[in-house]
């Protein structure tokens, strides 16, 4: 672990300045990966889906707004899937919404990303014993984060979205062709 | 008129259909015979006055009966209350429809089909409407079995793999059921419904000719959880009812459950729970009233109420330690005391957020494109409005000055000072989306003046009765209703000597509001549409439960 005292540059730079011959002090080159830098942009750019079913979507909309206001991170919300990168399933999800989750979810364009938020979403919270609720939105469509909390506080949503850009800045396009 | 009154009136005209009552209820209830319902819902309605069929409910009594009950009440007139009740063998219960009587029947036999099986006949369209059309089975029968998995998806979470892969549903085209016309599917994911709600518009071009709401997508069964949990379990469920007005329907379940069980609430808490109360409709129409901006376009105003609605939930975790999802209300009282800080800072609060409203009234309520977009769209008449059982603000906007805070007062409202809102016609007519958003910026108001007062006024004291921690109530039944921002938040408890209820009912007002769209959007643009679901403020979880 680092020092936690120490600043830690969240966003690391994506590429590095180097002078065009060494020891020359002159013009300098930018030097940088396909991979890092195709990430720099994913992740600053997480415009997601306003797709809110249930209590969280209330939080979802306060995030938003100006106390938290998650467009400091570029997340901005957008509401048709065609424009989204991430899909944020604030609230619970029952057998007649399902089949739309999955539409919706087919709708999006790769690469995209699903938090589910709340318990709702992660595991059907306090209502598993209902006779009409998934128990789970994972067993409808894959979950890159699951953020617990019924409903998670604003300030959660903001770390789920930041533990999502850590997840981007891991990628390699390489494995995302193949798969 | 009172009660025997009533009895008296049914029994002069049914004879033997009247075969007794129950008196020892909290409300009393008149049993009729099955083929006698009708009958004694147009006598009721056309000389009795009761013009508003706020519930109906089917309460299964394994092994022999199912039990309907209808909950009446005289909005314009001055016979009060009364619950009719019938019994209908549980093997094929039928009873005629009343749907013809009161329009806002016609929902509540759809729901009761679905949930519990009970035939009306004559019914113009019983299908399901909260679950999908191909379920199995009646889940609020006292015998109903889940199944293990429903279309590949498993019902308990032990049984759940992750997916990684999503298998696309087949795309079914539907029909338009006019020929010549247009169908375009709005929902369930849409900015503008508000939640998962659905409409199919049959559109003629610009205009629509018929909109027909689809709900069941947030149905999440609360009714049937609520018969499994003990009383005091109940109450988290309560606040997801009506995820804006979670303090509302905390208190409507919590005055039910202490009357059926006959609890005494100290004053102190009655006091703080119309504190709770009174600042959560503030908080509930500024989402009511920004979002109405936005879906029409204007998105400053909401961002300016998303702003407010922070310093409100900053004064809640206050209050009860939640920001969304309450659970303030105990049975017997409130969780914890106010203290005299969290106090002072609502009082410092409240002068702030007067003149905020004030900048909501410059940027929105007198912007001329606003204005046009929502004077004489969707009028609704206040006959029909009784017809719909439509309550709270939207009612009022048609200018009948129905507020349960006054018309059957409950907790300390009697003691405080307030006026009623009515939609005045203010830019075109009385009734229409325009008096709808400005009842709810004026009843802010009122609310700020009942939160004064009553800070004023609280005394000192108690703010929990002892309430026995596994409370068995004896069996009775007992209708409570608080006024929610949305109009009337009810719970109808059945109870059977044990420690968790038999039959638990939710009342809501947006479900009673939500087949108002269907009759008001003949004849509207596609755009008006927008504007009317946004001036009914109608939410998911209050339609579905």
């Amino acid at each position: 672990m680092s020092d936690p005292r120490e600043p830690v540059p969240l966003l690391g730079t994506p590429y590095e300045i180097e002078p065009c011959n060494p020891g020359d002090t002159g013009g300098e080159v930018i030097t940088t990966t396909v991979d890092r830098f195709l990430n720099w942009f994913r992740e600053g750019s997480v415009w997601y889906l306003l797709f809110a079913t249930a209590c969280c979507g209330i939080e979802l909309m306060q995030t938003g707004g100006p106390r938290t206001d998650l467009d400091r991170f570029g997340a901005v919300p957008r509401t048709s899937p065609r424009q989204s990168d991430l899909l944020i399933v604030a609230g619970t999800i029952t057998y007649k919404m399902a089949d739309r989750v999955r539409l919706i979810y087919a709708q999006m364009a790769e690469p995209r990303y699903v938090i589910a938020m709340g318990s709702c979403a992660n595991c059907g919270g306090l209502f598993q014993r209902s006779y009409s609720v998934v128990p789970g939105v994972d067993s409808v469509v894959p979950v890159d984060i699951y953020l617990p909390g019924c409903p998670p506080r604003p300030e959660a949503l903001n770390e789920a979205i930041l533990r999502l850009q850590d997840l981007m800045r891991g990628e390699r396009w390489a494995d995302k062709r193949k798969a | 008129m009172t009660f025997s009154d009533l009895v008296e009136r049914l029994k002069a005209a049914l004879g033997d259909g009247v075969v007794g009552v129950d008196e020892a209820h909290f409300d009393p209830a008149v049993r009729v015979r099955p083929q006698d319902v009708k009958q004694a819902c147009r006598l009721l309605r056309d000389t009795l006055g009761m013009d508003t069929l706020r519930l109906l409910t089917a309460i299964d009594r394994p092994p022999e009966s199912i039990e309907v009950a209808w909950h009446l009440v005289s909005v314009r007139g001055d016979t009060g209350t009364l619950v009719l009740k019938t019994t209908l063998p549980r093997e094929a219960p039928k009873v005629a429809t009343v749907s013809d009587v009161w329009a806002s029947a016609n929902w509540f036999e759809r729901e009761q089909f679905d949930l519990l099986g009970v035939i009306f006949e004559g019914h113009p369209k019983l299908k399901r409407l909260m679950l999908p059309e191909d379920w199995v089975g009646h889940p609020l029968r006292k015998d109903y079995v889940r199944p293990d998995a429903y279309h590949g998806i498993p019902t308990s979470r032990e049984n759940v793999t992750p997916v990684r892969t999503v298998s696309v549903p087949e795309h079914v085209a539907k029909a338009p059921e006019t020929e010549g016309l247009m169908l375009l599917n709005m929902g369930p994911h849409h900015p503008a419904t508000h939640g998962v709600l659905n409409f199919l518009l049959e559109t003629d071009g610009e205009i629509v000719r018929r909109a027909t709401p689809d709900v069941g997508y947030l149905h999440r069964g609360i009714e049937k959880l609520a018969e499994l949990n003990a009383y005091a379990g109940t109450m988290p469920y309560t606040d997801r009812v009506d995820y804006l007005g979670g303090m509302f329907t905390n208190q409507a379940w919590a005055m039910a459950v202490e009357r059926v069980a006959g609890i005494e609430v100290p004053r102190r808490a009655e006091f703080c729970r119309v504190i709770a109360c009174e600042l959560n409709r503030i908080a509930s129409h500024l989402i009511a009233t920004g979002c109405m901006a936005m879906d029409l376009g204007a998105y400053t105003p909401f961002i300016h109420w998303l702003r407010e609605r922070e310093t409100i939930n900053d004064l809640m975790e206050r209050i009860c330690g939640a920001r969304l999802t309450y659970t303030y209300m105990r049975l017997g009282g409130v969780a914890r005391d106010i203290d005299a800080a969290t106090l002072d800072k609502l009082l410092r609060w409240a002068d702030h957020f007067e003149v905020m409203t004030l900048e909501f009234d410059r940027l929105i309520t007198t912007n001329e494109i606003f204005v046009r977009r929502l004077a004489t769209i969707a009028t609704l008449q206040p006959a029909d409005a009784l017809s719909y059982a439509i309550v709270g603000p939207n009612l009022r906007a048609s200018g009948i000055p129905w507020d349960l805070r006054r018309s059957e007062p409950y907790s300390v409202y009697p003691e405080l000072e307030f006026d009623i809102p009515v939609g005045q016609g203010w830019r075109g007519r009385v009734g229409d989306a325009y008096d709808r958003f400005k009842v709810r910026l004026q009843e802010m108001h009122q609310s700020l003046r009942i939160l004064r007062q009553a800070i004023a006024m609280l005394p000192e004291g108690e703010v929990r009765a002892k309430v026995p921690r596994v409370l068995k109530v004896p069996a009775n039944e007992a209708y409570a209703r608080v006024e929610a921002p949305r109009g009337e938040a009810g719970f109808y408890v059945v109870s059977d000597g044990t420690d968790r209820p038999w039959r638990v009912r939710i009342r809501t007002g947006c479900f009673t509001a939500m087949p108002l769209i269907e009759f008001l959007s003949p004849g509207l643009m596609v755009a008006d549409i927008v504007a009317l679901i946004g001036s009914l403020d109608v939410i998911a979880p209050e339609v579905d439960r």
